[in-house]
């Protein structure tokens, strides 16, 4: 039985020495080296959703595979619960959260994010039977809001003193209107866009009026010199008109912002 | 629905393998790991016994849901060096740990029952014909032993199945999150409840055929009384 309680004691020791090793400096070196760009996104159509063969597309799917071809990397796309994209971020389970992420002062402070690509509002969402009653920011204090948690929208009706309901992804959150679990959703106006409306899966949901108006962008580390590097990208796409083209493709040019 | 469901089969399909590896991965890590452990707190060496069942009891005392957040966020946040690997693979490889040592804790406990419920006097008698304490334990007391422990460690292995579904805290994506997503909205089908019934039908098939395979086994050692 010593033995075993030796072997204990050398495994803790084997552990420690492990973790013990030094951080790599670039954070860019750290991606090249490793070989693989991972991208934490959620499902959330048109920036990143799969089409039919289960393949990740979208606007920002595409621009980040073309970055990672840039770096001489592979891409890989992992779903992540939208809440933690910080705690990944730190932890390394991602290298890039990539997503249309707003940029707000949060976001700001705890990653590392590159200039802003596209303009979004938060709007609110509510079935299109009763889209006539709320209009206006005032008609809405007496509704149940589906949110997704640690989103700009989440933070959009917190801030108005409305009630939530908070769920794990934004998509979550149109369904708990069209089952009724909740009495509105507040999602992106890029995505409410796409996803309700006539022609749409949610035929019966609308969007009525916008919360606040925002920006996304990509968060990388802290530090991370990533985030230059794709500033320096998107200008060269941009200027090649490449940029364009993608976000034609997924029907959000209108809301592209000019890089330069 | 006719065009959709090769859609959702296939994602189905995709997130039930997933689901059956961290299963089977975490059968043949915690069945032998589980013996390891009950013989550390069967041990006669205090201290280990102390140690032993100490990390029994904080195991089985927490969440698994907690387990597997600190397992895979810790070492990345805290040591600043993300152990393991990036994308699914490394997500899978922190659910089959912290699964693996979590059900090891349950079953080393149902070990100890099984062994301990054996008659001392069996192990008398064995010492009285000569044998030595390793042949006691592979002749004698191990068949008992099994066939002892197979409805209790059944029962684990059915809440197994099911609680695979707990590595979804930590994205990863087996079968209730493939099912979930064609509610939220994924490959162009969103807000569709169906496909979370056939989730249900694939667990209730594989419980079905795995009670049917353990209820054999329990049979088979009938002999053993």
């Amino acid at each position: 039985m010593k033995k075993m309680l030796v072997m204990l004691l050398a495994l803790v020791m084997a552990f420690s020495m492990l973790t013990a090793s030094a951080e790599t400096a670039s954070d860019k070196q750290y991606v090249i080296d490793k070989g693989t760009l991972v991208v934490g996104i959620t499902d959330f159509a048109p920036m990143d959703y799969k089409d039919a063969e289960g393949n990740w597309i979208g606007f920002d799917a595409d621009v980040a595979k073309a970055f990672a071809a840039e770096l001489g990397v592979k891409v890989e796309f992992v779903e992540i619960d939208w809440d933690n994209k910080i705690l990944e971020l730190d932890a390394k389970a991602v290298d890039c959260i990539w997503n249309g992420m707003t940029l707000t002062d949060a976001v700001k402070a705890a990653m590392e994010t590159s200039n802003a690509y596209m303009n979004n509002a938060q709007v609110v969402v509510v079935p299109a039977a009763k889209a006539d009653q709320y209009q206006t920011v005032e008609s809405l204090a007496e509704l149940v809001f589906a949110v997704e948690a640690g989103s700009a929208g989440e933070a959009e009706v917190t801030a108005l003193n409305l009630a939530t309901n908070p769920v794990l992804a934004q998509a979550d959150a149109l369904m708990e209107v069209a089952a009724g679990t909740s009495d509105a959703a507040v999602i992106d106006a890029l995505m409410a866009a796409a996803m309700v409306g006539e022609g749409t899966n949610y035929a019966d949901l609308t969007y009525t009026i916008g919360l606040n108006s925002e920006e996304y962008g990509v968060g990388f580390r802290k530090g991370s010199d990533l985030a230059a590097e794709l500033n320096a990208f998107l200008v060269k796409l941009y200027a090649d008109g490449e940029l364009q083209k993608i976000a034609e493709t997924y029907k959000v040019q209108a809301a592209l912002i000019e890089q330069e | 629905m006719a065009e959709q469901m090769p859609i959702v089969i296939r994602s189905l399909n995709e997130g039930f393998g997933q689901t059956l590896r961290l299963f089977f991965v975490t059968l043949a890590g915690a069945l032998p790991l589980g013996l390891v452990i009950s013989f550390g707190s069967m041990s006669r060496f205090k201290p280990l016994k102390w140690l032993t069942r100490m990390f029994v009891g904080i195991i089985r005392g927490t969440p698994l849901m907690i387990q597997q957040l600190l397992f895979f966020y810790f070492p990345g946040l805290v040591l600043k060096q993300n152990i393991w690997g990036s994308g699914e693979a490394g997500r899978f490889a922190a659910a089959s740990i912290a699964f693996i040592i979590n059900y090891a804790c349950y079953f080393s406990e149902i070990y100890r029952g099984g062994i301990q419920g054996i008659p001392v006097g069996q192990e008398e008698a064995g010492l009285v014909l000569g044998m030595t304490p390793g042949q006691i334990f592979f002749r004698v007391k191990l068949m008992q032993m099994i066939k002892r422990i197979v409805p209790p460690i059944s029962n684990e292995i059915i809440t197994l199945v099911k609680d695979t579904s707990l590595a979804r805290i930590i994205s990863l994506q087996e079968i209730i999150w493939a099912g979930q997503a064609f509610m939220k909205g994924s490959q162009g089908i969103s807000g569709a409840i169906w496909p979370l019934f056939f989730t249900g039908v694939y667990y209730l098939v594989w419980n079905g055929v795995l009670s049917w395979l353990l209820g054999r086994l329990e049979k088979k050692l009938d002999y053993f009384r």
